[in-house]
């Protein structure tokens, strides 16, 4: 206010003014209402499979099948509310305005992740709220109909559902930061949203050509693949489904581990695209 | 003894921007060697033609681009610093918001970011947005806004902080005359602030009302650069206006000035301006009704 200039330190509280617009502007949007409508239906659905009536497998299978509406509904939502929502603001030219202010590139990137990344992050809550609705409700009803396979209590863990519900939002997040380095250099949405699913199908399918070539290829290309391996992602970390529900139940270490992994990644590609983004001309 | 020298709010030296057009190497000269002052407390209008340069100076001036060659310092600070942004406020040409966010919600988000203490920050909210006169379409969307709304709801979000250095690129641009004449009107009361502002417009009436200096930048070249009266005010002319003289009347006039040494150059009807005319005959809404 009309001060003598001083030096503007980095700051958490404007990182959080961006991030609760990107939120706000992200939720009156209609993509996010209809991908969330349609992951909840699809979720929801779910409970059909009651006629199936295979006891505990078909809680396996519900299970299973809502963290897979989760997580094709989740990866369009973070790709796409990504790119729109930064691009809306180079496009629009609201970017010009923001930065003529005194905030740091860096906040403003943060900020737009942050803002995405709790957008998902309902995303994920809700579909895993409603998840661990439907599974305790059907495990009632089977338990009803077959007391003798529950003589030792439930089998679902439902701790490890809200776990795994977790460990979706860090990947994510980890795919929005991807999302975010891509739009920082990118000078369409459409160049974004194409690259961004391009990389997530190469995160979820990186770990076969690694296994693959770790067995037959030679030195170079082995270390290759492995350096390729370092610098995308393995999704598949991510998929612990089949530890979850009827299994032994969720490593902790291995929960901690993962979670680990997802923040080293959100960090490298958050810097990577604020590196980007602060020689980008606006 | 000497004037001391007036303190600037932009000092702008040996600036040049190139922007790459191809990967071989060949380049747009945006910018072309410009060096300017802007002093502090005066309305300064930077002119030019399409293309000239005058975006990408002020892109420059609010660091949004580097020079490739130069310097631009905003109050002694390097323009690319973010503390050279503290007392800079900005509106942009055809300014586009946040649709969902209401005009309150808008000028409040930017304070925020301008780090205007949350205590002051609801009072210095409405307050700027009284003095743009929007205040009856504060609560509305800035998705129904007309232009010179936007533009009022711009200049608010460009105030809320009390900067020291407005900057206003194409303040007018889509804008009616009548939200044009008050846009002026804003920037003359800026200027009895104290604040320095920093104008480009296509419209040279309205740079001619409100402007102390001007610069003229042609393909990234400073070709013109002064004080308003001395660039267009004709030195050692003078014009007389009069109830109408009969044609006896103007000979004799004609002969007693040839008998002390002067001309009649010209007689000719004065006029009034068109924007004038227009301002006159046309009603002026409420303040923040739609226009």
């Amino acid at each position: 206010m009309s001060t003598a200039t001083v030096g503007v330190p980095f700051s958490i509280s404007r990182l959080l003014i961006v991030a609760g617009n990107t939120f706000l502007e992200a939720v009156r949007q209609k993509l996010f209402n209809f991908l969330l409508l349609l992951a909840i239906g699809l979720v929801a659905s779910a409970q059909f499979f009651q006629e199936f009536n295979f006891g505990s497998s078909e809680l396996k299978f519900i299970s299973d099948f809502g963290f897979g509406a989760m997580v094709f509904f989740g990866s369009t939502l973070t790709i796409a509310a990504t790119a729109q929502l930064f691009f809306s603001e180079i496009e629009n030219r609201t970017a010009l305005t923001i930065l003529a202010k005194p905030i740091w590139r860096t906040e403003f990137i943060f900020g737009k992740f942050v803002g995405v990344f709790a957008v998902v992050g309902v995303f994920c809550a809700l579909t895993t709220l409603l998840l661990v609705g439907l599974l305790y409700h059907r495990e009632n009803a089977i338990m009803a109909l077959h007391p003798d396979a529950f003589e030792h209590g439930r089998v679902i863990h439902y701790g490890d559902l809200l776990v795994m519900g977790v460990l979706q939002w860090l990947k994510f997040g980890v795919l929005a930061a991807i999302t975010l380095f891509i739009a920082s250099f990118s000078n369409t949405n459409l160049y974004t949203v194409v690259m961004s699913f391009f990389m997530l199908v190469i995160c979820h399918l990186q770990y076969l050509a690694h296994d693959a070539y770790a067995q037959v290829a030679s030195l170079p290309l082995r270390l290759l693949v492995r350096v390729l391996s370092y610098i995308f992602p393995n999704f598949q970390l991510f998929n612990l489904t089949d530890q979850i529900g009827i299994g032994a139940g969720l490593d902790s270490g291995l929960v901690l581990r993962v979670a680990g992994y997802a923040a080293i990644y959100i960090a490298v590609f958050g810097g990577l695209a604020v590196y980007s983004f602060r020689s980008r001309e606006i | 003894m000497t004037n001391p020298t007036p303190p600037v709010a932009i000092e702008i030296r040996d600036l040049t921007k190139d922007f790459p057009l191809t990967l071989r190497g060949i380049k747009l000269r945006a910018v072309d060697n410009l060096t300017l002052s802007v002093p502090e407390g005066q309305v300064f209008g930077l002119m030019g033609p399409n293309g000239s340069g005058k975006s990408t100076t002020i892109k420059i001036i609010l660091g949004l681009l580097d020079p490739t060659v130069g310097e631009c310092k905003v109050f002694g600070v390097p323009s690319g610093r973010v503390d050279s942004r503290l007392n800079v406020g900005y509106l942009p040409e055809a300014p586009y918001f946040y649709r969902y966010l209401s005009g309150t919600e808008l000028v409040r988000f930017y304070g925020r970011i301008c780090g205007v203490p949350r205590k002051r920050l609801d009072d210095r909210v409405k307050e700027v947005i009284d003095w743009v006169g929007l205040s009856g379409a504060a609560h509305r969307r800035v998705g129904t806004y007309s232009k010179g709304m936007l533009q009022r709801i711009g200049l608010a979000q460009a105030l809320v902080h009390d900067p020291r250095l407005i900057i206003l690129d194409e303040p007018t641009a889509g804008v009616d005359p009548v939200g044009s004449a008050e846009i002026s009107e804003l920037i003359l009361k800026l200027k009895t602030q104290g604040k320095t502002v920093l104008i480009t417009s296509h419209l040279l009436a309205q740079i001619e009302d409100v402007c102390d200096r001007v610069a003229i930048l042609d393909k990234g070249k400073l070709i013109l650069e002064g004080n308003m009266n001395d660039l267009v005010g004709q030195r050692g002319r003078q014009a007389l206006i009069v109830d109408p003289l009969t044609p006896d009347q103007l000979a004799e006039l004609r002969v007693w000035l040839k008998e002390r040494g002067h001309a009649l150059d010209s007689v000719e009807q004065p006029r009034a301006r068109l924007d004038q005319l227009f301002l006159s005959r046309v009603s002026r809404a409420p303040k923040g009704e739609n226009k």
